[in-house]
């Protein structure tokens, strides 16, 4: 039995700071314990919980120095320990818009206002929905984002995981601790999915794969009761009875509230150069929100590191 | 005895002793029944929580035989767990108080210790005004991260005003009330039975969705 707690922020009223972070994932926790050991005062500002993304995920196998693995959370939750040893202020508010012009810079949360001369964005992103008819409707009636959160109530339960890049398999895998049956549903005519991560699924029982079909529709009454599903190459349509759906399917930049505050791509993540600096001087942008290839927590706490210390520079050591 | 490691008994002990100014009682029921999925395991935690600081007192009920406790705090089910300061506030978990709830725990053992809920001034305000029965029933389970959130908020709502309940409910350990309000993703609040929102939302909008449940009621 796991006994999980977090260090306890004791509220700050300081509202000047020399950097602050916004979010705080792996890629905003890295940059406080740099801008904060080089000894500028650093606020994080976080809407949710600390931890990110990487925090709801079961197991992290892949980030270095962990040769068992190691717990989502507790990866994270070490790394906010040390963020509060070094003295970084963790508020939990969420920051709604910015004023990137002034000098220093204004960033406006859901409680509060605060002032940086530096700024690094690291908001991460969130699961992207499928748009597909019922979607909506059955949204915590059958329909989780959250396997670690929700896998529980689909014991001994058929269900269907949509997607299967590393995230959709990963918490497949975990999913099958619960369910009896899991279809798992990829648009793309192959898995993208880590190759270990595709022998072990493949391993499991009661497991089936239905590969180039894709989700047109979440079916039922007062709860899901089946996903329907097209395959893309005969354009035959069946529906899947299932009690649960799981959805991977990729992930929206949380970037919302920088529209036209800072250059972003097509798909709404930041631009950066090889500095991590956005179009705005003075803010760097880390970790899952910027444009890149890879987005793990290993290249979110290398973006975190390197910016901090970018950012440092700039603003004069 | 060794639920938690001994760094993070000196850690909490020492935060505890930063905040908690008043006697903090933890209210404890518990049954022998057979059916009771966590009691042996709630009980423990609570007995090691109990030792972190000398203002804490827990005192433990049976749910069966205890009679007039259990209807003088209101309880429904077992195990069920009161934090209770200068008066009862109405903050309850029902089921047990481990996982990432065990941080829910802790920091209302904090609030309560301190004598205020951690909220901002105008939340204060605006829940001075309500001035109807609100009970809030948050459904969560261990492994969620985001649901000590709207506990947390819901046990600070009911330690502000006295018209508001909050109970956590561990929804693994209760199948049958998570079945009747239609539990399948966690966090859910059911407020007053009809109205309910699912996910953590922050201080204002939680506010937001109890002022307009008493709209609708
Ligand atoms: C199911 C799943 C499994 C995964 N498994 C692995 C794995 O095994 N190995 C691995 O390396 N990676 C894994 N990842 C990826 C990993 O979680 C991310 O790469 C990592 O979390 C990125 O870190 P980040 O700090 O950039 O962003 P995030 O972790 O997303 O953190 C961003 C933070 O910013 C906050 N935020 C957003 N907007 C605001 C705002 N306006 N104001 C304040 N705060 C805000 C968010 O609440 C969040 O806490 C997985 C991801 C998922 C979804």
């Amino acid at each position: 039995m796991e006994l999980i707690f977090g260090p306890s922020t004791q509220k700050s009223s300081k509202r000047e700071y020399d950097a602050i972070v916004i979010g705080a994932g792996p890629a905003g926790l890295t940059a406080a314990i740099y801008l904060a050991r080089a000894k500028l005062s650093t606020l994080i500002l976080e809407k949710l919980v600390p931890g990110g993304l990487a925090a709801t995920t079961d197991k992290i196998e892949n980030y270095p120095g962990f040769p068992e693995g190691i717990g989502g959370e507790e990866l994270t939750s070490r790394m906010e320990k040390q963020a509060v040893n070094f003295g970084v202020d963790i508020a939990l508010e969420e920051v709604l818009d910015v004023d990137f012009l002034s000098n220093p810079k204004v960033i406006k949360t859901s409680d509060s206002e605060y002032t940086g001369r530096g700024i690094i964005i690291a908001t991460g992103t969130s699961p992207r929905s499928l748009n597909v008819p019922g979607e909506q409707k059955f949204r915590g009636k059958g329909i989780s984002y959250c396997a670690t959160c929700d896998a529980p109530f689909f014991q001994d339960k058929e269900v269907v995981v949509i997607g299967c890049g590393n995230s959709g398999i990963q918490e497949g895998i975990y999913l099958k601790k619960f369910a009896k049956k899991i279809t798992f549903v990829e648009f793309l005519p192959h898995m993208t999915a880590e190759k270990v991560l595709q022998e072990r699924v493949r391993a499991l029982d009661n497991v089936e794969f239905l590969l180039n079909h894709q989700v047109t529709a979440f079916e039922g009454e007062e709860k899901l009761t089946g996903v329907r599903v097209k395959n893309r190459e005969t354009g035959e349509e069946f529906l899947i009875p299932a009690d649960g759906a799981f959805v991977y399917v990729g992930l929206k930049p949380n970037t919302e509230f920088l529209k036209g505050k800072v250059e972003m791509d097509e798909y709404g993540f930041i631009k950066t150069d090889e500095k991590l600096k956005t179009s705005i001087p003075g803010v760097y942008a880390a970790g899952d929100v910027r444009t890149t290839m890879l987005r793990q927590v290993a290249t979110a706490v290398g973006d975190g590191a390197l910016a901090a210390k970018l950012l440092e520079e700039e603003l004069g050591g | 005895m060794g639920l938690l490691k001994e760094e993070d008994r000196k850690y909490l002990t020492s935060e505890f002793s930063k905040h908690i100014k008043n006697p903090v009682k933890i209210i404890h029921f518990t049954s022998e029944s057979n059916e009771c999925m966590y009691c042996k395991e709630t009980m423990e935690i609570l007995k090691e929580v109990e030792e972190l600081h000398d203002l804490i007192t827990l005192y433990i009920y049976n749910f069966d035989t205890d009679k007039d406790m259990v209807e003088k705090y209101g309880i429904e089910m077992f195990p069920a767990t009161v934090i209770e300061g200068e008066k009862d506030y109405g903050i309850k978990f029902y089921g047990i108080p481990a996982g990432y709830e065990f941080s829910s725990l802790i920091e209302d053992i904090m609030d309560v210790g301190e004598g205020k809920p951690d909220l901002k001034e105008e939340t204060i305000n605006t829940l001075k005004d309500i001035n109807k029965p609100v009970h809030l029933k948050v459904f969560v389970t261990t492994s969620c991260p985001y649901c000590p959130t709207a506990v947390r908020i819901a046990h600070k709502f009911a330690m502000a005003n006295e018209n508001i309940k909050g109970d956590m409910i561990e929804a693994n350990e209760f199948p049958e009330l998570s079945q009747r309000y239609n539990v399948y993703a966690v966090p859910r609040v059911v407020i007053n039975e009809d109205r309910y929102f699912e996910g953590a939302l922050p201080e204002n909008q939680f506010l937001n969705e109890i002022l307009e449940a008493l709209k609708e009621g």
